[in-house]
């Protein structure tokens, strides 16, 4: 229960800087909540002025993006494509490393390998994105050429190697949070019961902790979506929509990254685009994150559902 | 740790490698990194500028632009990320305004720092006039900061168990007592690492300062807000794209600049936690 339903406030009570440090902490709340409407209202209101000179139909329906070219094309859906491309890539490659770095600090790692673990997963959280681009257009991409010729110097498969790796630490920790929540009886009970030790993990505690597995993959999806400097570094931005991973890929927040570098000014077509593109990128992500908090405070009962970042 | 019968069998082992393959990976990318910086790294490249010829380069004015906006980011964001957080954990009625804006702003952490740069780039860029300063970078980073400082930090003061407060409370302390006296000291060691957290993700974002139009070839340092914007991050990243061996020995020296910062912090505040300051709240 939170102490302001039990509030004695209405008791009076009075004490130096009472009164000062309520209104200090509501103008707080109300700068974040300003800030953040503004964030919201600015990009949405841009968004709706281009879409209000370039109907809904042409900006969902049509098969290029292409806003600034003199046969103008307007459908974002060539972008989106790449983001799932890049999102789907990086958490299928993700996931399975991920989860199972989850059960092997929960079930398995001794103190000192859990405190190098740990570590690892701290550091490879707060690595830069543009530390992770360089790592994948210079050392990644030049790997995987010499096994593989035929893949160009942007392609694809470089940035889901190099996001996924970003999004690792996400699914790994969050998972692990998951595993914990199991309760410990369940596992003392299944293993009462004669289950071998991978039937108790595969049966009694992944079934348990599913939806705050699940959580975590949406949470670390919804950050390869917005992911901008890998890919832009690693992937490049191909002109025309791809479907192949060995060439580059262009995505939403790689085209805001390469449009904006070229300063356009405010007012034009191009300048609504890209808030339209930014729009679309913010519902998205949004939306995911919405989700997955949703999915990991339903998988542990208790947690208020706000993410450690 | 290991639950008795749970230790062995072929789970242990993939759950094994998956860990090798996650320790390995942050290896292979320091061992990346500090081979091509080799030849770089010296007090000589954190002081000079940028040049035209590789081995003259520096990170001197981008160094200085991050501390300008680390310093400006910590002075915004900090005071009304904690504020708006214990706002809405231990003052804030608990009616639906408070509720949307806690979930608007938890969900507003997960929106991509280059969004928040198309918004920066509209209100202050553009509408405040601010151009593409270091002032304009800090509100704009501040923006991306506020939403992550807050969920940090909410995470930390619910941990304090509510008993805590019960107990004050029926002492006869009031709210703001109860807040200052056991809240905020119970929470502190969890909200200097949300606030940290938060400030290093922030500082290392180059996206939303690329939209601004952040300068990576500048002789000067900024020497103050209004100075042109030019950040680590940016700089790293026009080093990075450029197919000079030359200049990829300088963003991998820079890259090892900002790792080398990163780890030291987790350091310190892993030393916090493990000090009495976080044994004994």
């Amino acid at each position: 229960m939170k102490t302001s339903e039990l509030s004695p406030g209405a008791t009076g009570l009075r004490s130096p800087g009472e009164g000062f440090g309520k209104h200090a902490l509501l103008i707080c709340a109300l700068l974040s909540a300003a800030l953040a409407a503004s964030v919201i209202g600015v990009v949405g209101l841009e968004a709706v002025r281009f879409l209000a000179q370039v109907p809904p139909s042409r900006f969902f329906g049509e098969f290029t993006w292409a806003p600034l070219a003199e046969e103008a094309g307007f459908g974002v859906l060539p972008l989106l494509v790449g983001t799932a491309q890049i999102a789907s890539g990086a958490t299928f490659l993700a996931l399975p490393v991920g989860v199972l770095t989850a059960v092997f600090l929960q079930y398995y790692a001794g103190g000192r390998s859990a405190f190098f673990l740990n570590g690892a997963l701290t550091m490879l959280s707060s690595v830069p994105a543009v530390v992770y681009g360089y790592f994948a257009l210079n050392f990644v991409t030049p790997a995987i050429r010499n096994i593989w010729p035929g893949v160009q110097g942007f392609n694809g498969i470089s940035a889901c190697l190099v996001v996924g790796l970003m999004i690792l630490p996400t699914i790994a920790v969050l998972s692990r949070d998951a595993l914990a929540a199991v309760p410990r009886s369940l596992l003392e009970e299944g293993v009462a019961l004669g289950a071998t030790r991978a039937r108790v993990l595969l049966r009694v505690v992944t079934p348990a902790a599913s939806l705050g597995i699940l959580g975590a993959v949406v949470l670390a999806m919804a950050r390869a979506a917005g992911e901008t400097m890998i890919v832009t570094l690693a992937a490049g931005n191909p002109t025309g929509p791809t479907w192949n991973p060995l060439d580059g890929v262009r995505t939403l927040t790689t085209f805001l990254a390469q449009e904006s570098m070229g300063d356009i000014p405010a007012g034009t077509i191009g300048y609504g685009a890209c808030f339209a593109v930014a729009a679309v990128l913010f519902l998205l992500t949004y939306t995911m994150h919405a989700l997955g908090r949703a999915l990991v405070s339903r998988g542990y009962p208790g947690s208020s559902g706000t993410v450690r970042q | 740790m290991a639950v008795g019968d749970l230790a062995h069998g072929p789970i242990r082992t993939v759950g094994t490698i998956a860990a090798t393959v996650t320790v390995t990976a942050l290896l292979l990318l320091t061992v990346a990194l500090l081979v091509e910086a080799r030849g770089v790294l010296g007090v000589r490249f954190f002081l000079d500028p940028p040049s035209r010829v590789a081995e003259l380069g520096g990170v001197g004015p981008a160094l200085t632009g991050s501390l300008w906006l680390t310093f400006l980011v910590t002075l915004f964001a900090v005071p009304v990320g904690v504020g708006t957080a214990v706002y809405l954990t231990d003052y804030a009625p608990p009616n639906r305004t408070a509720r949307v804006l806690g979930s608007v702003l938890a969900n507003l952490a997960g929106v991509p720092s280059i969004v928040y740069g198309m918004a920066g780039l509209a209100l202050f860029a553009r509408g405040l006039g601010l151009g593409p300063s270091i002032l304009a970078g800090a509100l704009t980073l501040s923006a991306l900061a506020i939403p992550m400082i807050v969920a940090n930090c909410r995470n930390a003061l619910d941990a304090v168990p509510d008993e805590i407060r019960w107990a004050a409370f029926s002492l006869g302390a009031t709210r703001w007592q109860v807040v200052c006296h056991q809240v905020l000291p119970a929470a502190a060691p969890g909200i200097v690492a949300g606030c940290c957290t938060a400030l290093l993700r922030v500082v290392g974002a180059a996206a939303p300062l690329l939209i601004l139009g952040a300068v990576s070839f500048t002789t000067f340092a900024p020497g103050s807000p209004t100075d042109p914007l030019t950040a680590l991050p940016t700089q790293i990243f026009a080093w990075a794209a450029r197919p000079q061996e030359g200049f990829l020995a300088l963003a991998a020296g820079a890259s090892v600049g900002l790792l080398l910062l990163m780890a030291l912090m987790h350091l310190v505040l892993y030393a916090l936690r493990r000090s009495q300051w976080g044994e004994s709240r």
